[in-house]
């Protein structure tokens, strides 16, 4: 009995060192061809061509997508702000997914709007549309909305700008998400920069815009949030996008393009179905849903990442809101891993079954489990008395200059290309982060991804929940 | 006892030597990861002080140029208005002001020069010009253009397109054949705005695909920059086997309304791509040539679905009204709803000699169809 406990002990032992290893390789190559990705942007882009294509008949159009419920509070302003981006040739589809407050009355009101005769084709298949509405002010000519009954999802509601918008590409946002004024010109450019391939999807960085100044849904200031718990998202952003991000953009292999702002190929989503809406993840599974239908057809894709951060999004600022969050966030990537089983380690899949999926099956729906299994084998040994302690504070110490040392990283890549910030103080805010995110902020993400797991397997209803937004700080106003 | 360094050294040392291979391993990225996050942290540092010491710089030096620019060149009333502005000799000695021994110096100044000569116009911009000269700022680029990065060789073509500077064939040529895409796309727009003798030369060799992202500031160069002979883009729409030089022609023949070229057009229509005869249909659209509708007409029913679009509404933009009982067949009879929608733009586009068709349509159809008449009629819908 006791050699079948030292061999299996042993299995563990070995299975974790490999695990361990290989994750910190994956991280330590994400974090080299990160810096070669962004330093490859930052000198293929200059600005006199973005201004080129401002003016130009030959860019193509594209359809903004934003999908609300309930944000009386900051639609107009949203809308507005949208409204001002910098592109010659865009429309607005915004989607009111049946919301309960005055969203509808205060657009109707402020824009002029009227119900209009629409041919709406539904490509894909949404809950019923009541009606389009137009504003019949020439200033706002590219805006459109649309009311529809509530399908308690965003996939839903995105499913029903896809057909009723008007260009090629669409740009896929929150309604609540405040976009920099370049956004369409930065994301279209990955598109007309390929010759080789078929961009079907283009994200950009997410930012937490909780502490950052705004001026009637311009971003005038931006700063890292003043509270600890969107303080921490805003360091896993920058690590997620600036250095996971950009480096898997660099292999063609990006796994998720963020709910929070993506530009699509319109015509690969309506074929690949649009978005799922019983998914808890619907921005990933969508992703694989067209990279699959992509390698169906055999035709050669990409989906880029670009560094520049575009976007900011209000972050949750309570652990419930972040919990909810994080919990179906987990439980969306364990239904996408069992939805697209088939396309574990199949080389039919090219890039996307034997990287892609591999890597987010062990390394991002395992290692929460992988945790937890760690964090029990190593309680039972310290119970049984039998941890080698200056080997296992060691082993601790390593886990935890290796992050620090990955997460620092991210930050100086986004440092060192962009400036984002303008103190010293507020950099080193963001500094600090890293050193305490291991004992107090990844816990909580290990905790939700378990839960998610867990309603995932015993397949408990759950909804949507409301992120009950606080709104953006204004910029203050000089007198 | 008192332990000393060389104890703790000492120590560890023999910790790492009796260790297993996972403490050896664990016990160098601890060094590795402790020593690249000090050195994350000076980096970081040295960058921000960096910036704050250029910015601080520029808030200095901007405004000490810009009068420089502004009193002794843009504005100032001694400088000779009966010489040639490239031929005047400038006052240099306020600029000594400035110390143009230092790179940074000399790279702010020609930013500033490029940024004036693109917001002024006339002698003063060819003063700005003669200044960059006189100064010897060119030489800066001129050094760029011979780096061995390719990002370097692309600043300097863009200032010297910036400033109209010439550079001969032989500099320029091999770059605008470089297997860098960047540095190609940047040579290639150089060409076209500075060379004096055949600066669309480059299109009779081009093998890769013009991308669109490079035809958009091809297609601004050539339609704004006002000294280059318009040759007729026929030449390669015939002959030319690259299809994206092919269909960038075709762009600009719309744009330079060369009817002479249509003919190349129309030839296209035979072509076996369709993707090229797709654009070849929206040229002819867009030049509203009217002969072309009976072939187009009778093209139709062989043609892949976006083609047939495309044809559909290129009849919508001639509008001869001659077709109006295809484009209503169309309408009343696809099955396809995006050329039921096409057709019934077009219907509504020919709307002068259309009108008893329209009026019909409104009181006959129902449903769908009846809703995308109205949504093709409705001033408000865009699209």
């Amino acid at each position: 009995m006791s050699s079948v406990q030292e061999i299996l002990g042993a299995f563990y032992d070995s299975s974790i060192f490999v695990y361990g290893l290989t994750l910190i390789i994956v991280y330590g190559v994400l974090a080299f061809l990160s810096i070669i990705a962004i330093r490859r942007y930052l000198n293929a882009t200059q600005q006199s061509q973005l201004e080129s294509l401002v003016t130009s008949p030959l860019a193509p159009g594209i359809s903004i997508l934003a999908p609300a419920y309930n944000e009386g509070l900051t639609i107009i302003a949203n809308v507005r702000s949208l409204l001002t981006l910098n592109y010659p040739k865009f429309e607005i589809v915004l989607i009111n997914d049946g919301s309960t407050d005055d969203s509808l009355e205060q657009l109707i009101q402020e824009f002029d709007m009227v119900a209009v005769d629409f041919a709406y084709n539904e490509k894909i298949r949404t809950k019923p549309v009541r009606n389009i509405y137009k504003s019949r002010n020439l200033a706002y000519s590219n805006l459109l909305v649309i009311d529809k009954a509530n399908g308690k999802s965003k996939a839903d509601a995105v499913n029903a700008g896809i057909n009723a918008a008007a260009f090629d590409y669409f740009v896929c946002t929150d309604v609540d998400c405040v976009l920099h004024k370049d956004t369409l010109l930065e994301l279209i450019k990955p598109v007309m920069q390929d010759g080789d391939r078929r961009v079907i999807a283009i994200g950009a960085t997410l930012r937490i815009a909780n502490s950052s100044e705004f001026d009637e849904g311009v971003m005038t200031r931006m700063r890292p949030p003043k509270a600890m718990l969107p303080r921490f998202q805003e360091v896993e952003y920058i690590r997620s996008f600036v250095l996971g991000k950009m480096g898997w953009s660099a292999m063609n292999c990006v796994p998720n393009v963020s709910g929070g702002l993506g530009l699509f190929d319109r015509e690969i989503v309506i074929k690949s179905g649009g978005y799922d809406h019983k998914s808890f993840g619907e921005d990933m599974e969508l992703l694989t849903r067209m990279c699959r239908y992509c390698e169906d057809n055999k035709i050669r894709y990409a989906v880029r990442y670009i560094p520049k951060t575009l976007c900011w999004t209000e972050g949750p600022a309570s652990l419930q809101v972040f919990g909810r969050q994080r919990t179906r966030w987990a439980r969306g990537l364990a239904q996408l891993m069992f939805a697209h089983r088939g396309v574990f380690l199949n080389p039919r899949y090219g890039r996307l079954g034997l990287v892609v999926f591999p890597y987010n099956f062990f390394f991002e729906l395992l290692a929460p489990l992988v945790e937890a299994s760690g964090v029990i084998v190593y309680l039972w040994l310290a119970f049984t008395g039998n941890v080698n302690w200056p080997y296992a504070i060691l082993l601790l110490i390593f886990v935890y200059t290796y992050a620090i040392m990955i997460t620092t990283f991210s930050i100086l890549w986004d440092q060192l290309s962009f400036h984002y910030y303008k103190t010293v103080k507020e950099v080193l805010s963001l500094c600090i982060m890293p050193f305490l995110e291991f004992l107090l902020y990844h816990p909580l993400i290990t905790f939700y991804s378990l839960k998610g797991y867990f309603f995932f397997l015993t397949n408990r209803r759950s909804s949507w929940g409301n992120m009950q937004r606080q709104g953006f700080k204004k910029a203050k106003t000089t007198t | 006892m008192e332990t000393t360094l060389s104890d703790i050294l000492q120590e560890i040392r023999s910790i790492y030597y009796y260790a297993p291979l996972a403490i050896k391993i664990a016990i160098i990225f601890i060094f590795i990861a402790v020593t690249a996050t000090v050195l994350a942290y000076l980096v970081m540092l040295r960058s921000r002080y960096r910036n704050f010491r250029q910015n601080r710089l520029l808030r200095k030096m901007l405004p000490i140029m810009d009068d420089l620019l502004i009193n002794e060149i843009i504005t100032n009333p001694n400088i000779p208005q009966d010489v040639v502005p490239s031929k005047v000799a400038l006052n240099l000695e306020p600029f000594d002001a400035l110390p143009l021994h230092r790179r940074w110096a000399r790279e702010m100044l020609t930013a500033r020069i490029i940024h004036y000569r693109n917001n002024v116009s006339g002698s003063a911009g060819d003063l700005l010009r003669n200044l960059y000269l006189q100064l010897d700022l060119d030489k800066d680029a001129m050094r760029k253009l011979k780096s061995r990065h390719w990002n370097r060789k692309v600043e300097a073509l863009t200032e010297f397109t910036l400033m109209d500077m010439p550079i001969s064939d032989v500099t320029i040529l091999p770059l605008a054949n470089s297997r860098n895409r960047e540095l190609r796309a940047a040579a290639r727009q150089a060409y076209i705005k500075l060379s004096k003798n055949e600066p669309f030369k480059f299109f009779d060799s081009v093998t890769d695909p013009l991308l669109p992202w490079d035809q958009v500031e091809l297609f601004r160069i050539i339609t704004t920059t006002t000294d280059i002979a318009i040759p007729n883009f026929a030449r390669w729409i015939t002959y030319s086997s690259n299809k994206s030089v092919v269909s960038f022609c075709m762009k600009l023949v719309v744009h330079f309304n060369q009817l002479a070229a249509v003919p190349a057009i129309i030839r296209l229509l035979e072509n076996r791509d369709h993707v090229l005869r797709a654009d070849a249909i929206e040229a002819l659209g867009r030049l509203k040539i009217a002969e072309v509708e009976d072939k187009l007409v009778h093209l139709y029913t062989s043609q892949p679905l976006f083609c047939q679009i495309a044809i559909l509404k290129a009849l919508g933009r001639i509008r001869s009204g001659r077709h109006i009982d295809f484009l209503r067949n169309e309408f009343l009879h696809s099955t396809d709803f995006d050329l039921r929608k096409a057709a019934a733009r077009a219907i509504v586009k020919n709307e002068v000699m259309a009108r008893g068709v329209i009026d019909e349509l409104l009181s006959t159809t129902t449903g769908e169809n009846l809703l995308i008449l109205k949504h093709c009629m409705n001033p408000l819908i865009k699209y």
